[in-house]
This record gives structure tokens, C-alpha cells and sequence, in this order.
């Protein structure tokens, strides 16, 4: 199994050093090698590359912002760079989420992985956090961005900095989740349908807490249970956003941060879950 | 030369010469647009304050700073195109109609911003004033702990000549934790001296400590400037009297006040004229027991 799981790796060009390294054993072992060929194949498509286009527009920013914000800078550096985060995240987790499956399938390396003794749903799970890891890297290099631009313009220290964290962190999240989702569309969708379907939970995600208010004002039973079943399946994005609080230097409390953290982990295990079955009855023909 | 390298040559030829065409039209074309009526260039807001709030997904924080950002645009732009003389308390003649919906948008984007309604304070009442009662309370609404609004509204109600309610803001502003003493002091004063000179200064001067917009801080300076120049002029115009009392007339040049002058230490320039706060000289009304302001070189306002 080892050697099979050697030659999984080298099917996806991994590096020498990869080579020599011992292979764990079991599902865990499994997922990781699939995960870490996931992050290698996104440093390879030169996914991270977003990074320049964030450290410019964070310098350029941190540089003009002052003559137009009139004294607003810090909070529009905080607005910019963590909504520039949310931003270039989703579109990494629409855009390389939808194609962690396709990919494969198209380019057939498929069918190499399922003739070893790899799972389907160790495949998703790995897939999954090889994306994870590249937001992950994305995300921390973007929030070093926005404390150095902020020291920036204050000039040394700035006490909103350890305040933009806890925002990051709910970002991040958020972005797992939507990973997970795009997977979900993919993994019996083609990208483009894909793309769109996660685009559009993204959206409606962020609407949920309307969902509820037009639920509770229509008139017909029906209408109302439908718009509350879908404020509840659908996932409530407006939990993680606390991009706006933070510019304002607040800080979410350590139990919502928890609790949006279980949210998110439960509805993810949800989605991957679903993910599976879907892919574990797909054909490949 | 090969035909790939040659191909490669023109297309590369093509892009340069076809973008420097692009260019030089967009200029051409800017030529000859004609200039847009200053009256009809404003066109309303597409989306009103909750729409905006609703669409803008998780980005309320970034849209909020966009429309502040164009609310200062808008105004400056304005400015910009006037060629009268304007203080930022006084733009009734911009005609900046879009501006209450500009500040209502990014302080429903955001409604703990509160630059916007600071802004909406300052620059509101010469155009509504009741607009600006509006948003200030609106800020105060969702930031009931910011005293800064406070004094705010306080300023507007005081500029309408509304002392009881300007000490009356003053006073619940007062009682937030937090809030500087001086809001305290200012409810007193309202009470006693509303439209004082001394009240005045105090509200000027908080007003310059506590902004960190430039645009407010030099507007602030030069009510400071003129309310100096003020007391100056009253200060000169008892000098006036004093010396009519011994002369039996006004004085006549700068010079016949040059020895009380100099007792007293007040800057004068080398005509032995007295020097206004901006640095510039008055000048003196001869025979009249009067004072000016030398509208050419002063900096302060002259009303």
C-alpha cells in the first residue's frame, strides 16, 4: 500500500524530497499525502499569486487613502484589506474549489488514484484540506499585509492591530465553508454550474437574516415555512462577517467565535458528508 | 527577418500605435464635450441607504467608507468649481443636494462611522439644518456612549441660537461615562452666555481638539482667527476712546498710537500699524474711531 500510495503521489508530480519521505500508514496518512498534492498543485497554478495584487493594493491604500479619507485612514485601511481578504478568498475557494475534482476527472489521473486503496471520501476529505491549507497561507500572509499597512499609517504601533485578528479568524471560516461547498457542487456538477451555484449560496448566505424577517411577515403558511426552512439549511454567512466591527477596533466575544466556529464545523461535516455519498455513487465512465 | 518575427513586429507596432490613437481620442473627445450644467450634473443616488446596506453582503464596512469617501469627493469637487470665497460651516451656495443622501447611505453601511456624522454636523446646517439634527441624532441612536455627538448637536442647536437645547445636549452628553468636564461647563455657559464671544471660543476650540479631519480643523482655525480679531478691534476701539478723551479727536495715523502700543506690547508692522491675528495690519479709519480689517492681505474671514 505504500508503495501504491508512493506512486499516487508521483502521479501528481510530487517533489524528490516528498519522495523520500517516510509514508504514514492508514486513512489519515491517506488524506494527508492527497491534501499536501492538493496545496503543491495550488502553489503550482500560481493561486498565491493573489497575494502581489493584495500587498499593491495595500500599498497604494496606505499611501493616497490619507488625502481622500479625511483622517479615516486606519478604518479603511481595516475595510480594504480585510474585505479584499473575504474577496480574493472566495474567489480561490469558487474558483479552485469547483476544480479539485474536475480536474482530475478530466485529466483522468483519476482513475489512478481509485485503482489504489484510496477512498472517495479520503480523496474529498484530502482535497479539502489542501485547499484549506492554501487559504490558510493566504489568509495569515494577507492579515500580516494589513498590520503592517496599518503600522504604516500610524506610523509604529497600532492598537487596532490585535483587534483585526478574531476577523481574520472568522473569515477564514467562512472561506472553509465555502470550500466545502464548492466541493459539493463539484462533485456531481460541472465548474462553470459549480461556480455559480457556491457564488450564489455565497450571496444568500449573507441574505439569511432577511430569509427569516420575510418568513415571519408573510401571509401564507406555506411561503413561511418554506423561507424559514431555507434560513436554516442555508448556511448564515452574517455569522462570520465581523469586518466592520473591527475597523472600529471591537472584538467578537471568545463564546460567538466558538459557537460560530461549531457552527461552521458542523455544517461542513454535513456538506463533506453529502459530498461523499454523491461521489461515492458517481460513475466515472 | 522571418514572417513569425515580422508578424510579431506588427502586432506588437499595432497594440502601441492603437493605444496611443486610444488615448489622444479620449482627450480630443473630452474637448469637445461641452461643459455640464452645474444644476442638473447631480444625479440622485441609484440605491437608497437599506438597499445598499442589504446588497453590500459582507462588505457594509468597505461600501460605508466609499460613499464617505465620495461624500468628501462631492463636496470638494464642488468647492473646487466655485470660484467665491467658502468656509466649510457655510456651503448654502454648492448646492449640494446629494450630500444628505451620500452621509444617510454610509451611516446606515455603517452606523457606528462616525466621521460622516461629525461631518454632517459641520457642514449640514447652512444647507438643513434639520437634516443635520436628523443625522446627528441618528448617530446618537446607534452610538448612545459617543459624547463627541453630543457636542455635536450641541453645536448645531448653539449656531440656530437655541441655547436651552444646545445646554441641554451639553448636559446628556455630560453624563456619559467618559465625557470630558468641559461638556458640564458648557451646559453652564449656554445657560448663562449662549451667544457670547467666550462661549463661542470654547466650542471652537474643543471642536479644534477633538476633529482629526484637516478640512475642520482650518475652518475652526479661522472662526478662532476672527473671534481674536473681534476682541482685537474692540480692544483697539477703547483705545480710540481713551485717546479721543485726551486729544479731543480720533486719531488721525497708526503713529499717534505708537507709544501705547508699545507699552502695551501689541505687534506692529513698519508703518507702526497693529497687526491682525493672520499677521496682516489693520487698517485705521482716520478720523472715525474705526478699525478694519485689510481685506487684501488678512487671512481672516471678514464676516
Amino acid at each position: 500500500m505504500v508503495e501504491q500510495l508512493k506512486t499516487l503521489d508521483a502521479a501528481q508530480a510530487t517533489t524528490s524530497y516528498e519522495k523520500s519521505k517516510p509514508v504514514r500508514y492508514g486513512s489519515l496518512g491517506r488524506i494527508s499525502a492527497i491534501a499536501r498534492n492538493a496545496f503543491r498543485e495550488a502553489l503550482r497554478d500560481r493561486v498565491l499569486y493573489n497575494l502581489v495584487l493584495f500587498v499593491l493594493l495595500l500599498t497604494a491604500a496606505a499611501i493616497f487613502i490619507g488625502e481622500l479619507s479625511g483622517g479615516q485612514e486606519r478604518k479603511i485601511i481595516i475595510d480594504l484589506g480585510l474585505s479584499a481578504m473575504l474577496l480574493f478568498g472566495v474567489f480561490i475557494a469558487i474558483f479552485v474549489g469547483v476544480g479539485l475534482v474536475y480536474k482530475e476527472i478530466e485529466r483522468r489521473t483519476i482513475y489512478a488514484i481509485f485503482s489504489k486503496p484510496v477512498g472517495r471520501g479520503e480523496f474529498l476529505v484530502g482535497k479539502y484540506l489542501g485547499l484549506c491549507l492554501t487559504l490558510l497561507v493566504n489568509v495569515v500572509v494577507m492579515g500580516v499585509g494589513v498590520s503592517l499597512a496599518l503600522m504604516y499609517v500610524s506610523r509604529g504601533w497600532d492598537p487596532l492591530i490585535p483587534t483585526i485578528w478574531p476577523a481574520v479568524l472568522l473569515i477564514y471560516i467562512e472561506l472553509m465553508l465555502l470550500t466545502a461547498i464548492a466541493l459539493l457542487f463539484s462533485s456531481f456538477s460541472s465548474p462553470a454550474l459549480s461556480a455559480l451555484l457556491t457564488f450564489l449560496i455565497f450571496v444568500a448566505g449573507h441574505f439569511s437574516a432577511d430569509l427569516k424577517v420575510l418568513a415571519t411577515s408573510l401571509g401564507s403558511t406555506g411561503a413561511r415555512w418554506f423561507f424559514t426552512g431555507l434560513y436554516y439549511v442555508l448556511p448564515n454567512l452574517s455569522n462570520f462577517s465581523f469586518i466592520t466591527p473591527a475597523a472600529h477596533g471591537r472584538t467578537p466575544g471568545t463564546g460567538f467565535v466558538f459557537a460560530s466556529a461549531l457552527y461552521a464545523v458542523v455544517f461542513i461535516t454535513v456538506i463533506l458528508a453529502a459530498a461523499t455519498l454523491i461521489f461515492s455513487r458517481r460513475n466515472f465512465k | 527577418m522571418n514572417n513569425e518575427r515580422l508578424k510579431s513586429i506588427t502586432l506588437g507596432l499595432l497594440v502601441v500605435v492603437g493605444m496611443t490613437c486610444a488615448v489622444l481620442m479620449v482627450r480630443w473627445t473630452d474637448a469637445l464635450r461641452p461643459p455640464a450644467d452645474p444644476n442638473t450634473v447631480d444625479e440622485s443616488l441609484y440605491l437608497n441607504d437599506k438597499t445598499a446596506r442589504r446588497i453590500s453582503l459582507g462588505f457594509n464596512g468597505l461600501v460605508a467608507d466609499w460613499y464617505w469617501m465620495r461624500s468628501l469627493q462631492y463636496v470638494g469637487k464642488k468647492m473646487f468649481e466655485y470660484q467665491g470665497d467658502l468656509s466649510l460651516d457655510d456651503l448654502s451656495p454648492l448646492n449640494l443636494k446629494l450630500l444628505v443622501p451620500l452621509l444617510d447611505t454610509a451611516t446606515t453601511l455603517d452606523p457606528q462611522f462616525i466621521a460622516p456624522y461629525e461631518y454632517a454636523a459641520i457642514v449640514l446646517p447652512s444647507i438643513d439644518v434639520q437634516q443635520a439634527v436628523r443625522l446627528t441624532q441618528k448617530g446618537i441612536a446607534a452610538n448612545p456612549n459617543a459624547w463627541r455627538l453630543y457636542h455635536h448637536l450641541g453645536y448645531i442647536y448653539w449656531r440656530q441660537g437655541q441655547y436651552e437645547l444646545a445646554g441641554e445636549t451639553y448636559g446628556r452628553g455630560a453624563q456619559i461615562p467618559g465625557a470630558p468636564a468641559w461638556m458640564e461647563a458648557m451646559k453652564a455657559k449656554m445657560a448663562t452666555a449662549g451667544g457670547s464671544r467666550s462661549t463661542a471660543r470654547e466650542i471652537y476650540m474643543r471642536m479644534y481638539e477633538q476633529s482629526r479631519d484637516d478640512q475642520v480643523k482650518e475652518m475652526v482655525r479661522k472662526h478662532l482667527l476672527q473671534l481674536d480679531s473681534l476682541d482685537q478691534r474692540d480692544g483697539l476701539r477703547k483705545l480710540f476712546s481713551a485717546y479721543k478723551e485726551r486729544a479731543g479727536k480720533c486719531p488721525d495715523s497708526w503713529r499717534q498710537l505708537e507709544p501705547v502700543f508699545r507699552a502695551a506690547r501689541i505687534p506692529v508692522d513698519q508703518g507702526g500699524a497693529p497687526l491682525d491675528p493672520s499677521g496682516a495690519p489693520y487698517i485705521l479709519k482716520a478720523g472715525a474711531c474705526e478699525v478694519e480689517l485689510d481685506w487684501r492681505t488678512t487671512k481672516v474671514p471678514l464676516k
